[in-house]
């Protein structure tokens, strides 16, 4: 081939099942004889079930089964205590409530309306203990999470900071957030007899799903199907099986028919976890050069009671910026509310915004362009592992990013640019996520037509995984397109990883390089040609001469040896412009540019959509979302889409990605590193960057909305 | 939802009529606050009249004003000319609430009854005078940034969510409604209420009653007019605090005449009488819009989450003002 | 309960005595002359619930992408609900039940409305389309052709309700300004956040028409 597909813009593979109602989501299967779950929630926060009056909802029209913790269905293998998928909830085999929206009951019946109203007639009566759901009264109640992985990190000396010439000493504050996917999470189950079941349902991984159930109600793998073909979005909420995945499983097993159970909007904000409320303080010294001579980075984290969550907020400051000294330290604070799930730039985008605001409180202390003092403080190696990178563009990434936006416009000094009415401000924020790969296979097979289908168990929750597939697989064959299916989503498949960490295209997309090259050999040794020819060849001649109606393989791909000789991340530099209005406070942010060191982009038009899209999360974090509990009572009081403000388009104006697209040459035979995570991670730190440039007030406690600044 | 009967009436009487038997009967229009409120429990009706086939959906010319029928919706009412040309404040307002969809479905009557917005009037799990006479009032020491400054009791801090009421009681409009009673009017300033002892009561219609009609006197501020409102995120939320603002400048920029209201504050739109009275007759500068807004807050009490409302409620005044006298 | 698993009949509601409850709290006898021994009957069946169902259905006549449809439905039942789980006619999403997202956005009688605080029998006699109704057989509809080529969309789950409000928002004219199409749009959440792509499409279109 004259010139690599990679990098085409190609439109979505499934895009026209998407604009036309096509794409059957999880909870949209036609099973005959279908019926209805309805999960109903504890309304304590801490405490026991004493007693339940379910006779109301037995007796209403239509239903078909009210299960409880007093009329525990024996479901013959069930382990309540199966740690993968339910850990420490037992789900109906517990009274013991550990939050506020806990299940207690599933309510079955013949329709949706029918089931939503008996479960509104389940009454429960309750002991209630005392409860915690307030972070900041309990952040002396902080523990190192089990694991060495959260041990105090010291690099030189602890606290050094405190000893420089200029230091800064602030905390930061990140609210909880909520995945909210615009798909509610939804579960089909169908059992075909006593141990095989099928699984329609919303997940982010197949295979992990199938373990989960496989586990719980002690099935052969095998034997439980899980299909997830189209996920209307997850960033995190669909990495694990929940609690009411196996509760629509249990209750098909219990009815012998096909169970549906969809959860409400208000329930997702208690039952799929949510970014964790987290204090942190950052300590930085330095030089009045702007030489950082010690980085210190404490976090405290909530959690379950019944499940303990961590995720990586203080690991930023460990390598990001070459200090001498350097220490984290990480605990997590047990409360009474729903476990907490990985959320797109999980720990990542927590840690970055309290370490890029400190860096920016430091340049202004320092006088000195932001840029400059990331120029100063650039790391050529991993300081933490003591490695090379595999590959870092990030000192490029500055500068187009700056370049673009217009960077030499900004103000030194805060709050004297104008624009109208408005207050106008610049603001950077930068990224990193580790680059991962994860063993995953893949099977090639074409027909006799020539048309070439590719099956991998991965998922697509959004960002084109099928359109990259395609581009990888028709770069390889040289066979257009157009003429490839890719199919995930579906545990019969060869196996892959659960779609997350940003690792989709690095793992699954070396399984298709793979098997696409070692597809390509055969059929050239098939041919009589020498196997790396790159000569053209008609591969639908080969199979006709060797009478075959199709030939396939499937291929394992993996990480090699070499790749642990370098620490491998993707690196973003945000850049935002704001207006803020200096009499109400209301924020808008007129640009963003996110310029991504991600490796080679295999799929422009699918990856640009992805790095705004994460700018639009961010956006989200920095402005408008927090979950916010009542603590008297233990209950959010805007868990719904109304009261809890994701984005909308109003809120979004120009927004540009710009990729440096050099292949990484360790990490996987592609050269891709990843952007889900990097298109969030840093964007809350570029846009309270910029609010600071145009008023001169530091908001160090997320969201910034108007209330903040006034 | 629970189950209920539905009747479909297409005579006004009729409709009337069929409530007034019922015990637990309510009158459906647009939905889309009602229908929420069922999902969420905490309305439970035991019959639907569905009103949405009366004849009431007219905008009409009345004698100088104009007529906004009950069953107008808010996308027809803030699209249409008359209202548009003569009431630019109040397509403003309309057009600042809710969504385009929500919009097309909502009625005038039905946005003149939808319910507050508190979080703990939604959840049945937790105390709500508004829902529950008696059960307390979860706000008053709970997470009231939303909140009343302006009126509340200590039974209810709840505000009215309205945008188009805002705009509303700042044009002087009229509520036509029609009970077993007969026909009567209702001052727009005097159709919503205080929560006082009775927070269950949103307004002063009596049992039975339908809104008919919103009637608009003649047109006077078609020029300097805005409606501000301030919220979390850019469109489709509620207001931290909404200012409708209208002037009648003469060519000296003088204030002939002035309406002032706000919304998100109060149990009612709030009208900013003492204000209106100030500036009347005063030039329309910045130094007076700014006294204006001072005077607007005399007697506001904030809680524990809304002390920010102290300020940003005279901030929204003073700018609503300088944007609707830059009006060109 | 162990002991009625194998009867799936009977699970969770093995109380006939409730169902004969059910059968004489309800209206249905003042409305159907039954014998004793027929209550029984009808109770074991539950043609009691059946019956009552029935009774409590409302007609409703819709047509729906063209296709006409006379039917009996609950009166509590949503128009999303209905367009969902009763027509299979899933491409109208719901994402919060409550009006707030849009991912239920249909036209009535041309205009778009959030089907999901509808109830359907509210509808009677209007014309509903759904984004499984806006393409002419394999020829997409303009607004689906520039959604695929601006990519306005990630996982897919909230465009059918951007495509079914983005066609209104050109119908309505409001599109004079990048601005005035993402107010004009706020009523429609997309979590990945394809929103600039969406306005793109959109003036894409509207340049086409004018």
């Amino acid at each position: 081939m004259d010139k690599s597909l990679i990098g085409d813009p190609l439109s979505r593979v499934d895009g026209r099942l998407k604009v036309t109602g096509g794409a059957k989501y999880s909870g949209e299967w036609e099973l005959p004889g279908l019926v209805y779950g309805v999960l109903v929630p504890a309304a304590i926060t801490n405490g026991s079930i004493v007693s339940m009056d379910v006779k109301a909802a037995e007796r209403a029209p239509g239903v078909l089964a009210v299960i409880t913790p007093f009329k525990t269905p024996v479901v013959p293998g069930f382990k309540p205590d199966a740690a993968q998928p339910v850990r420490g909830l037992k789900l109906f085999n517990d009274k013991l409530i550990h939050f506020n929206g806990q299940p207690i009951a599933l309510v079955v019946a013949e329709s949706f309306e029918k089931a939503t109203h008996a479960a509104s007639l389940v009454k429960a009566s309750y002991q209630e203990d005392p409860f915690e759901t307030d972070v900041e009264k309990n952040r002396d109640k902080g523990v190192v999470p089990n694991g060495g992985k959260y041990k105090d990190y010291v690099r030189g000396e602890a606290d050094a900071y405190k000893k420089a010439p200029v230091v800064i000493e602030q905390e930061y504050r990140q609210p909880s957030e909520m995945h909210n996917p615009m798909e509610l999470h939804v579960t089909i189950a169908v059992w075909d007899g006593d141990d095989k079941v099928t699984v329609y349902t919303k997940s982010q991984g197949v295979i992990g799903t199938q373990r989960s159930i496989a586990n719980a109600f002690g099935l052969k793998p095998e034997n439980v199907q899980v299909n997830s073909r189209f996920v209307g979005g997850a960033f995190g909420s669909s990495l694990r099986t929940w609690p009411q995945e196996i509760a629509s499983v249990m209750a098909a097993r219990l009815l012998k028919r096909p169970v549906k159970l969809t959860l409400t909007r208000e329930q997702m904000f208690t039952l799929v976890g949510h970014r964790p409320y987290t204090i942190q303080k950052i300590g930085l010294g330095a030089d009045l050069n702007g030489k950082l001579i010690g980085i210190t980075h404490e976090s405290a984290s909530q959690t379950a009671v019944y499940e303990e969550f961590t995720e990586g907020s203080v690991n930023v400051s460990r390598f990001l910026y070459d200090s001498p000294n350097a220490n984290t330290r990480y605990k997590v604070i047990p409360i009474n509310v729903g476990v907490p799930a990985p959320m797109r730039g999980p720990g990542e985008a927590t840690g970055s915004f309290a370490l890029e605001s400190a860096l920016d409180e430091l340049a202004y202390a320092l006088k000195m362009d932001p840029i400059e003092l990331r120029l100063k403080n650039y790391t050529d190696r991993d300081p933490e592992r003591n490695l090379p990178w595999s590959s870092k563009y990030l000192k490029e990434c500055y500068t187009r990013g700056a370049e673009r936006i217009g960077w030499e416009n900004r103000p030194a000094k805060p709050g004297t640019l104008r624009e109208g009415e408005w207050l106008a401000g610049y603001g950077i924020g930068c990224g990193a996520f580790g680059a991962y790969r994860g063993r995953a296979l893949a099977k090639v097979k074409m027909m006799a037509d020539g048309t070439v289908n590719i099956q991998s168990a991965t998922s697509d929750i959004g960002p084109g995984t099928g359109t990259a597939m395609t581009l990888i697989a028709s770069d390889l064959l040289g066979v257009p397109a157009s003429q490839i299916t890719f199919e995930l989503g579906n545990s019969s498949f060869p196996t892959a990883p659960t779609q997350g960490g940003s690792s989709t295209v690095s793992s699954v997309g070396s399984a298709v390089h793979d098997a696409c090259l070692a597809f390509k050999q055969k059929l050239y040794v098939m041919a009589g040609m020498p196997e790396n020819s790159t000569d053209p060849i008609d591969y639908k001649a080969v199979l006709k001469q060797k009478d075959l109606p199709f030939f396939e393989l499937t291929e394992e791909s993996q990480s090699s040896q070499q790749a642990k000789n370098f620490s491998m991340y993707s690196f973003s530099a945000h850049f935002a412009k704001v207006h803020v209005h200096p009499l109400t406070g209301v924020v808008r942010v007129k640009r963003m540019i996110a310029v991504v060191d991600a490796g080679r982009i295999v799929s422009y038009k699918t990856a640009s959509s992805q790095m705004i899209g994460g700018a639009v999360g961010g956006i989200g974090m920095a402005l408008t979302e927090e979950a916010i509990f009542d603590h008297k009572y233990g209950r959010y009081v805007n868990g719904n889409f109304a009261d809890y403000h994701v984005p909308v388009n109003a809120d979004i104006q120009d927004m540009e990605a710009i990729f440096i697209d050099k292949p990484d040459p360790y990490i996987n035979p592609i050269g891709t590193k990843g952007i889900g995570e990097i298109s969030l991670i840093g964007v809350a730190a570029a846009i309270s960057n910029a609010v600071f440039n145009a008023t001169g007030k530091r908001v160090r406690e997320l969201p910034i909305t108007p209330d903040k600044l006034i | 939802m629970n189950p209920f009967t539905y009747t479909r009436p297409v005579d006004t009487g009729a409709a009337i009529k069929s409530l007034g038997k019922e015990s637990q009967a309510v009158f459906l229009a647009g939905g889309t606050n009602l229908v929420d409120l069922m999902k969420m429990g905490v309305v439970v009706p035991e019959k639907i009249v569905d009103i949405n086939r009366l004849p009431l959906k007219n905008i009409e010319p009345l004698s100088g004003g104009l007529r906004l029928g009950a069953l107008a919706t808010n996308s027809e009412v803030a699209d249409h000319p008359e209202v548009v040309k003569g009431y630019p404040l109040l397509s403003l307002a309309i057009n600042a609430g809710a969504s385009p969809q929500l919009r097309n479905m909502a009625t005038v009557g039905g946005n003149l009854l939808q319910r507050t917005r508190c979080s703990y009037f939604f959840d049945l799990a937790m105390p709500c005078n508004k829902r529950t006479p008696g059960s307390g009032c979860g706000a008053l020491a709970g997470f009231n940034r939303m909140h009343a400054l302006f009126g509340a009791s200590d039974k209810c801090i709840a505000v009215n969510p309205s945008d188009m009421s805002v705009a509303l009681v700042a044009l002087d409009a009229v509520v036509r409604v029609k009970g077993p009673a007969g026909d009567r009017e209702i001052k727009f300033q005097d159709f919503h209420r205080l929560p006082g002892d009775e927070p269950q009561l949103d307004n002063t219609l009596a049992k039975g009653e339908l809104i008919t009609a919103v009637d608009l006197p003649p047109a006077a501020f078609t020029k300097h007019v805005h409606y501000l409102k301030v919220r979390d995120r850019t469109s489709y939320a509620f207001a931290l605090v909404s200012v409708a603002a209208a002037l009648d400048l003469d060519k000296d920029n003088n204030i002939k005449d002035v309406r002032l209201a706000m919304g998100g504050v109060a149990h009612k739109p709030w009208r900013l009488q003492a204000s209106e009275d100030f500036l009347k007759g005063r030039s329309a500068t910045e130094d007076n819009f700014r006294q204006a807004a001072q005077i607007a807050m005399q007697g506001a009490r904030a809680y524990q989450y809304n002390q920010f409302k102290l300020k940003l409620a005279p901030n929204t005044i003073l700018q609503a003002l300088k944007t609707a006298s830059m009006q060109a | 309960m162990s002991n009625k698993q194998d009867d799936p009949q009977d699970y969770g509601n093995p109380l006939n005595e409730g169902r004969r409850d059910f059968l004489k709290q309800s209206s249905l006898l003042s409305a159907i002359a039954l014998t004793p021994g027929a209550i029984r009957r009808a109770a074991e069946n539950k043609w009691d619930e059946k019956i009552a169902d029935e009774m409590g259905k409302v007609p409703l006549s819709l047509e729906v992408n063209g296709v006409a449809y006379q039917l009996k439905v609950e009166p509590r039942v949503t128009l999303l609900d209905l367009l969902r789980e009763q027509l299979h006619l899933t491409g109208s999403k719901k994402g919060c039940d409550r009006g707030q997202c849009g991912a239920c956005t249909v036209h009535a009688d041309g205009v778009r409305i959030n089907s999901c605080l509808s109830l359907a029998v509210t509808n009677d006699g209007k014309k509903i389309t759904t984004i499984e109704g806006l393409s002419k057989g394999e020829q997409l509809h303009p607004m689906q052709e520039a959604f695929i080529k601006h990519d306005g969309f990630q996982c897919g789950y909230c465009t059918s309700g951007q495509i079914m409000s983005a066609v209104a928002c050109v119908k309505e004219g409001r599109t004079r300004s990048p601005e005035q199409i993402s107010e004009f749009m706020s009523g429609n959440i997309c979590r990945c956040g394809a929103y600039s792509n969406i306005v793109k499409a959109i003036q894409e279109v509207k340049n086409q028409q004018s």
